[in-house]
């Protein structure tokens, strides 16, 4: 697998929810 | 967030001026204690002014750490303690007990207040980004490294370093580890509250921000009760913002999960749940008056002007008075006795420290480079009379930051969203 390119914690995912720099839902529950 | 944060005072500290003529034997050995010093000087210099960039701290940090393990890092396989371990004394005042000072030959004891510094710094430029009038997403993210590199370098120092100190240290020096311990959960909980702010801003729902909150919470009991066994007037201004953040983030934590169990008709449940809300916003509040005047080191930190912490107390009450007219007119139930218990576990924006990333040895450390060090030539440590004074330092003049003191133009007063 090629090396990740942004720094931990960034854009990734939380199981199933992509979560944005500081962990939190990229889409919040009030925008659903 | 201007005046948000309680910050503790740099580390003072005697010059060392590295100069061992007779120890250092050859042009490389000489090199490496001109480095030494430059490097020492140039960091210290660097460290009193929050205002410079975490890159060119970092670099210089580097460059220092990476010099200075070759005087306690074992260089020679046939020796088992480096021998220039002992050479230099170092003297460092402390962050709680400016003085008197703490001598100690120990190389290590250099390594652990330098990085302790470091660290402060972090926090120090952290809270300076965060009092911007209005601070950027750029900006935000910033101040939650910053505050997670902090945490990762006193988890470092904690964990890593101390366990390797010659000398026990009194109680309240930044040595002990209940001083650390307090570091690393302020400095975790600080971050935690950057996410809070943002998940507040971005209207997620109120059960993730309820958790968030709780969590942030316990962060700051855990600080709180690391200090909690040494002496009062050393540690009470520390204790009393812990106090007054932990009772902050609880009110917030019961305010929003009362919207949570009013949306799950558990009215009644909701109201004794702000009710408590209330109880700790004032809680908050009056520690806010006891934290402005507590003994102790430290800036003062001004939470009760920041228009976060005014915006919470009216949010609470006007929650409180919807959940109480809705039950006489829909519900009915009747007010639970005891608080909801609040066991909420956070699925997202949970802090951790940032792992620290020591230096290794600078090369300029080779095994013939050491072997030229002669310790036999190091001046023997003046023997202690029993009329000598004990050591003192004059505190740190470091560079004071401006702070806005306008309220943010933004929906929760929260300006890191």
């Amino acid at each position: 697998p090629s090396a990740p390119t942004s720094e931990p914690g960034a854009d990734s995912m939380r199981g199933d929810v992509p979560v944005d720099e500081f962990g939190l839902p990229q889409i919040p529950q009030s925008a659903k | 967030m201007a005046y948000w944060f309680h910050r503790n005072p740099l580390k003072a500290t005697a010059p060392i001026t590295f100069e061992l003529h007779g120890v250092s034997t050859n042009d490389v050995t000489r090199k490496i204690f001109s480095d030494m010093r430059t490097s020492r000087t140039k960091l210290l210099e660097l460290l009193v002014d929050p205002n410079h960039t975490v890159e060119i701290l970092e670099r210089t940090s580097n460059e220092y750490f990476a010099l200075l393990q070759g005087l306690y890092q074992q260089i020679d396989p046939n020796e088992p303690e480096n021998k220039l371990r002992k050479v230099l004394a170092f003297k460092w005042s402390n962050t709680l007990l400016p003085n008197p000072a703490v001598e100690a030959r120990d190389a290590v004891y250099e390594h652990v207040s330098m990085a302790i510094n470091v660290a402060l710094w972090y926090t120090k430029h952290a809270a300076k980004l965060a009092a911007k009038d209005e601070p950027d997403m750029e900006e935000a993210k910033q101040v939650h490294k910053c505050m997670r590199t902090a945490a990762g370098i006193f988890k470092f120092v904690k964990e890593t370093l101390v366990p390797k100190l010659i000398d026990s240290f009194e109680s309240g020096t930044d040595c002990d580890t209940r001083v650390l311990d307090a570091y690393i959960k302020q400095c975790t909980a600080e971050a935690q509250e950057v996410t809070l702010a943002r998940a507040i801003e971005l209207k997620h729902s109120s059960g993730l921000i309820a958790a968030l909150a709780y969590e942030t919470a316990q962060l700051y009991t855990d600080a709180d009760s690391a200090l909690s066994s040494l002496d009062e007037k050393i540690a009470g201004k520390w204790r009393k913002y812990c106090q007054l953040k932990l009772n902050f983030y609880t009110a917030c934590a019961h305010s929003y999960n009362g919207e949570t169990l009013l949306a799950q008709d558990k009215c009644g449940e909701a109201i004794r749940g702000l009710q408590e809300a209330v109880k700790m916003y004032d809680k908050a509040e009056q520690l806010c008056k006891e934290y402005a005047t507590a003994k102790g080191t430290g800036t003062t930190a001004r939470p009760q002007n920041h228009l976060f912490f005014r915006k919470l107390g009216p949010v609470v009450k006007r929650t409180l008075e919807k959940c109480d007219r809705e039950n006489g007119l829909i519900y009915h139930q009747k007010v639970a006795y005891d608080p909801p218990h609040l066991e909420l576990r956070a699925t997202y924006g949970l802090v951790s420290p940032e792992e620290y990333q020591n230096p290794s040895l600078n090369p300029l450390w080779t095994p013939d480079a050491y072997s030229k060090f002669d310790v036999s030539r190091a001046p023997k440590p003046e023997k202690k009379k029993a009329d000598d004074k004990p050591p003192s330092l004059a505190p740190v003049k470091e560079k004071e930051t401006p702070m806005s003191d306008k309220d943010p133009k933004n929906v929760s007063g929260c300006v890191l969203s």
